[in-house]
């Protein structure tokens, strides 16, 4: 066992303290040490895209990242989108009046994605939203109506912002 | 007592349905989309320790030595566990055919890359990871077979040497003057194919956490189970226990398609908690081990396939012979997917006879598990190329040739050769709806100037039928015991008029939790949002399969309105007594008990349960004052299997027409959907929604069957895809959208006239695809007989024409 | 998937990164995005005894525009780049290359240095660095010294960085309107490794004639490889349809036998090293007004 590594860091607008072996992952720390369940594990190797979370910003794979590495980081999860007074975010709205999920297991990780995209770009078009989407897989839905939920929730974003 | 089950909307007690038949929003989706929904992963149990699984890197070897003191003294390591501790605590795996399955753990031989050899519990998976790398095993490699052919030859290695021969089951089955048709036939077609291995893949793996109890040896598992009752009588089996003793709770899970696997490393997990004195033991399977060594692989298929077609275009014959590489046990119950298509053998035509010559072979290669569909897919790939090749030899257009063929609307129900009775259907209105859809002539114009331009572009027209609410009766031939598959519900209205709805299956994305509420609703008259939906384990629900085989939206739907209408005889029968009339006289009604006609003669559902569970004074003596029920729903008419496997099986017969038009690039022959349109006819869509998102899910499934998917094994046996840079899931990209048409033509025989739904698409969507795909390379002179028609492939067929 | 145990140490300098890697002598991997090394760790087919991690390694993030140049620090990630509108009008090419990578899930972490110093054959950018001439800067217990893209990529994930050694800056050549490009991919899925793919730089002489001509092939070698008789073929020639055609031919023909793999057979990946090849120069020859169909 090697010796544990202090970070600090900002979840959801929560800063944390921690002691961190440097092999763990981002998102095993993430789960196991703040509990923060939401974000899910596909692949562990970079593929799927079910691990996405917000770090300073950017949309990035949980599980390619050790934890040590987000030391001063400040991040968000599924858990920071939306929900936790009982209302949910635009994005979550979308995809439920679209249908963007079925098992569900893989929608924490888009909605990150598309949060990052429609920060920057708004009003994106289709090939825009597939550049990003692309780095997400779904077995479930066939994505067309997550593609759907993503004009959708650009929609209301837009009229929430007007 | 009888319960009647209404057979249409229109039956229900209500004015106007307000949610069954309805776009309905699912109640599941608010705790997904916020992470709160728990998966198996995020359940933690006080002392829960990590298993990890060392895994045999040889398709086929001798275990020399194997040496796991060094990992046993590593620090943080609680448990290990190896061949041995499976020998003197476990039996072989079930398996269908029966007697192919092997222990959890092997001990003196490896017979498939991925097979466990020793596993270990730590305090956490990292350290339990770092401890297989101290366990030492020798290895004197064997020679190995991974091809079924191979493997039936006499001097082929044997998988499972006590069996004597690879071949685990071979099989003719003859139904009908099949010599006769096609000695008799105008024209006879044969060919043959190849459906590479390809699987479920669902996002999340498979996961459990176990705990025995030495004391009172009982087991309890919670895991990401999609069959909980079927699971645990395997685990019971496995271990010798009484079956009252083995307890499964079902988490919530992301996915499953039938390709959940998991039996192993649950029972390892098991072992690991009876050798830690107990304590949880939680296994979470990693991508790779599910890819190398879950039940991650289906159906590895061999086909030849003859058609004997009249002068007239009228198919009359049909030959199937398949060799299905089942891998080296039956612990998957694969074979199972090699018998389905019993219950469509001919499709959607009026084929009158027809033969199936199955073997089912041992290679040493992972055991192959079920994968949505179940089977018939690739049946419906080699059955309409099939037609195809007819039609393009007696040049008739392919979706005439089909419609030529189809099993018309007053033959229903209909009896196909190989047994099953489909229930009801319109395929020429399904054939014309999508042909509408996707201006089919004029696609064909199209098509026809892209070829002047050189472009190589086809149209494929595909159809299939989708058995739907699978019956354990069709899985007889390879060994499977049974009749039935009950599914049950408990309804419960508390003391305030609230209702419960409590099932034995976890939530998996279909949406029946949504489902089981909105009847609920409509039944009783009661917003949706009111309604709960609990979901109990094994030793507390009514009996219960859960989802499979397209069944559970109909199953759920029957065994909730059962459920309902028992509660509603009882509450009758109590309001009867207090508005001092006969039982018979008191209707229920949007959610009042009373009678006709007699306005001032009503009852909220409320206040009646509120009398049966609050005012005994009022309750006739002897009267159940429960305003609950329980029912237990099981599809009606299913037969025994006669001695040529026929049986009234599957209840329903959805079926689809696809319409799909495809680009080839020449240079590179990546394949590119240019146009997809698809009609389909499920009856009565209980929450169209879902029933839209199943057959966009299963569309692109079936895409990534036809040209993607696909695990790949060298010749001996290595398996040379394991990571998801080599097995390739679809993403957003390879997706192009659908543009979709329903026909409604319900179902006589069921709940409020719904099909099975839920496998859907994939049934047509690979055959129509390839379709496609032939239709573009029939003026090269070549043919695409292998699935996925991956790039490589198809380059090599085209350059195979110009040399 | 979890990865064994190593140190772990995030310098503020590049010294203190060399000091590093020579007391672990071989044992300690640098890492920059993770992009590339995280997989690896996670399947432990990388097991450090150190990883060096350069996030706070001061003055390794910047795009400059130094003499007709763009230094680019090794720790820019590709999302800073693909967005830089000094890349965009300057070295379209790099980004061409940039925005075929992955998904900006994957751009958002992978760096410009990570790319270079994991030298994956089937990657964009060692392709595109050596289409570009690029050269890289790379500082060591000796001090400084700079490479050529050419001479950086020595085998299969395998570059000149010497033990001790740390990629600081790849340098590019800004381009205007008389330098044509073209950048052309094929992979099994979008963002996916490509299985074959082209980066080709081009320019013409006073009479209109191809002059030096540069392709740089990825995914069929373990480097990447510069088809030279093809080069010479074009060099001179007067741009056309049948040049890129007959282009293409020749680099199937002249690259040695490429690796073999699940998705494509050494065959196959010939035949779309020819093809991508031909995309890309005619790519190249359409940026500098010649006449050829999109469909060359």
């Amino acid at each position: 066992m090697t010796a544990l590594v202090q970070i600090q860091l900002t979840v959801n607008g929560t800063s944390h303290e921690a002691h961190v072996e440097p092999r763990t992952t981002l998102a095993d720390f993430l789960r196991s040490q703040l509990a923060l369940t939401g974000t899910h594990l596909g692949c562990e190797h970079g593929v799927c895209g079910i691990c996405t979370i917000l770090v300073d910003g950017r949309a990035v794979r949980s599980c390619l990242m050790l934890a040590v590495q987000a030391d001063g980081s400040e991040i968000m999860t599924v858990e920071g989108l939306g929900g936790a007074d009982g209302k949910l975010h635009p994005i979550q709205e979308a995809f439920i009046e679209e249908h963007g999920l079925q098992c569900g297991f893989c929608t924490p990780g888009f909605l990150i994605a598309i949060y990052e995209l429609l920060k920057d770009n708004p009003s994106p078009d289709d090939a825009e939203i597939l550049d990003v989407l692309g780095g997400q897989i779904c077995r479930c839905t066939g994505y067309q109506s997550i593609l759907r939920a993503v004009h959708s929730a650009a929609a209301k974003l837009g009229a929430a912002g007007a | 007592m009888t319960v009647e089950i209404p057979k249409s909307i229109e039956e229900l007690p209500t004015s106007e349905a307000r949610w069954v038949g309805k776009r309905t929003r699912r109640k599941e989706d608010a705790a997904l989309l916020t992470g709160r929904t728990r998966f198996i992963e995020d359940l933690v149990l006080p002392g829960m320790l990590h298993c990890a699984i060392l895994r045999s890197p040889f398709p086929h070897a001798r275990i020399a030595k194997l040496d796991t003191s060094e990992a046993s003294a590593q620090a943080g390591v609680v448990a290990v566990v190896t061949g041995e501790d499976a020998l003197r605590w476990s039996q072989p795996a079930a398996s269908a055919p029966e007697g192919w399955g092997t222990h959890c753990i092997a001990s003196e031989l490896v017979r498939f890359v991925g097979e466990p050899v020793a596993a270990v519990a730590a305090t956490s998976r990292y350290v339990a990871e770092d401890a297989l790398e101290r366990i030492i095993v020798d290895y004197e490699p064997l020679e190995a077979v991974g091809d079924p052919f191979a493997a039936m030859e006499a001097e082929s290695p044997l998988v499972i040497a006590e069996k004597g021969t690879n071949v685990m089951m071979q099989r003719l089955f003859t139904w009908g003057e099949v010599d006769q048709a096609f000695a008799d036939a105008a024209h006879v077609f044969t060919e043959k194919f190849r459906w590479n291995r390809l699987g479920a893949n669902p996002t999340e793996t498979f996961g459990a956490v176990c705990e025995w109890d030495p004391m009172n040896l009982e087991l309890t598992v919670h895991g990401s189970i999609q069959a909980p009752s079927f699971f645990a009588l395997g685990r019971a089996a496995t271990f010798g226990l009484p079956s009252n003793k083995v307890n499964v709770k079902s988490q919530a899970h992301g996915g499953s398609f039938g390709g959940k696997g998991g039996t192993r490393g649950t029972d390892i997990a098991c072992m690991l908690s009876r050798k830690a004195g107990g304590r949880p033991v939680k296994w979470i399977e990693d991508r790779m081990e599910y890819l190398t060594s879950g039940g991650s692989q289906a159906w590895d298929r061999h086909y030849e396939v003859s058609l004997a077609v009249a002068g007239d275009g009228q198919v009359t014959g049909l030959r199937v012979k398949l060799v299905d590489d089942q891998g080296a046990t039956g612990e998957g119950y694969a074979a199972i997917s090699a018998a389905k298509p019993l219950a469509a053998f001919t499709g959607p035509y009026t084929i009158p006879v027809a033969e199936y010559d199955l073997t089912l072979v041992a290679t040493n290669k992972l055991p192959a598990f079920p994968y949505r569909g179940f089977g018939p897919p690739p049946h419906f790939f080699v059955l309409e190329q099939m037609m195809d090749i007819a039609a393009r030899s007696l040049e008739i257009d392919p979706a005439e040739f089909r419609r030529r063929n189809f099993i018309q609307p007053d033959q229903f129900p209909f009896t196909i050769p190989s047994g099953n009775e489909y229930d009801s259907g319109n395929y020429e209105e399904v054939l014309d709806q999508a042909l509408s859809l996707a201006g089919y002539q004029e696609l064909r114009r199209e098509q026809a100037e892209a070829r002047e331009a050189g472009r190589i572009v086809g149209i494929g027209v595909a159809s299939a039928v989708e058995p739907g609410v699978f019956d354990w009766n069709a899985y007889r031939s390879v060994g499977v015991p049974g009749i039935g598959v009950p599914e049950g519900a408990t309804v419960s209205i508390d003391i305030l008029g609230m209702i419960t709805v409590r099932v034995g299956f976890s939530l998996e994305g279909q949406g029946q939790y949504t489902l089981a509420s909105q009847l609920v609703a409509d039944y009783f008259g009661t917003d949706i949002d009111a309604v709960r939906v609990v979901q109990l384990d094994t030793q507390s629900a009514p009996p219960s399969f859960g989802p499979g085989g397209s069944r559970l939206g109909v199953a759920i739907t029957g065994a909730v309105l059962g459920a309902c209408e028992r509660i509603r005889e009882k509450m009758c029968a109590v309001t009867a007594v207090l508005m001092q009339t006969e039982p018979d006289q008191i209707k229920l009604r949007d959610g009042k008990f009373g009678i006709p006609g007699v306005p001032e003669a009503s009852m909220t559902v409320a206040e009646v349960a509120g009398t049966m569970l609050a005012r005994s004074d009022l309750l006739p003596p002897g009267v159940d004052p429960r305003p609950e029920a329980t029912h237990v729903w099981t599809a009606a008419g299913r037969t025994e299997p006669d001695e040529q496997g026929r049986a009234k099986s599957y209840l329903t017969a959805a079926q689809a027409v696809h319409v799909v038009m495809v680009e080839i690039d020449r240079d590179t022959g990546f394949v590119e959907i240019l146009k997809y349109c698809l009609a389909d006819d499920c009856g009565t869509r209980l929450n169209p929604m879902v029933v839209q998102g199943q057959t966009e899910g299963s569309v692109a499934q079936g895409i990534g069957a036809a040209l993607f998917e696909e695990y790949v094994y060298d010749a001996d046996a290595q398996p040379l895809t394991a990571t998801f840079m080599d097995y390739l899931i679809p993403t957003i990209n390879e997706i192009p959208p659908t543009e979709k048409a329903e026909v409604v033509t319900p179902s006589p025989f069921t709940p409020l006239g719904a099909k099975g739904c839920g496998e859907g698409a994939i049934h047509t969507t690979p055959a129509a695809v390839m379709c496609a795909v032939n239709d573009a390379l029939a003026p090269l002179g070549t043919m695409a007989r292998e699935v996925p028609a991956a790039p490589n492939r198809v380059w090599n067929l085209i350059r195979a024409t110009q040399s | 998937m979890k990865p064994a145990p190593f140190e772990y140490l995030a310098p503020t300098s590049v010294g203190e990164a060399i000091a590093a890697l020579q007391e672990f002598d071989g044992e300690a991997k640098i890492l920059a995005g993770g992009q590339s090394l995280m997989p690896m760790l996670n399947m432990r087919l990388a097991r450090p005894g150190l990883v060096v991690d350069l996030r706070r390694v001061a003055d390794l993030d910047y795009i400059d525009e130094r003499g007709g140049r763009l230094a680019i620090g090794a720790m820019t990630t590709k999302r800073t780049v693909e967005r830089s509108a000094a890349v965009q009008t300057g070295q379209p090419l790099l980004h061409a290359a940039t925005v075929s990578i992955g998904h900006p899930q994957i751009r958002n972490r992978g760096t410009v240095g990570g790319s270079m110093a994991q030298a994956d054959p089937a990657a964009e950018y060692p392709a595109m660095a050596v289409a570009l001439q690029a050269t890289l800067k790379v500082v060591g217990p000796g001090g400084e010294r700079t490479l050529d893209a050419e001479d950086f990529f020595v085998t299969y994930l395998t570059t000149a960085l010497e033990p001790g050694e740390v990629l600081t800056e790849l340098n590019v050549p800004v381009f205007d309107t008389k330098n044509g490009w073209g950048f052309s991919e094929i992979a099994r899925r979008h963002g996916d490794f490509a299985m074959a793919g082209a980066a080709v730089t081009l320019t013409l002489d006073d009479s209109g004639c191809c002059a030096e001509p540069r392709i740089a092939l990825f995914g069929v070698g373990a480097t990447p490889v510069r088809p030279r008789t093809t080069e010479d073929s074009i060099r001179g020639q007067r741009p056309s349809e049948a040049l890129c055609q007959a282009a293409g031919k020749q680099v199937s023909e002249e690259i040695d036998e490429p690796l073999s793999d699940v998705h494509a057979s050494a065959d196959y990946r010939r035949n779309l090293a020819g093809v991508m090849a031909r995309r890309a120069l005619a790519d190249a020859m359409r940026r500098l007004g010649a006449d050829i169909a999109s469909t060359a």
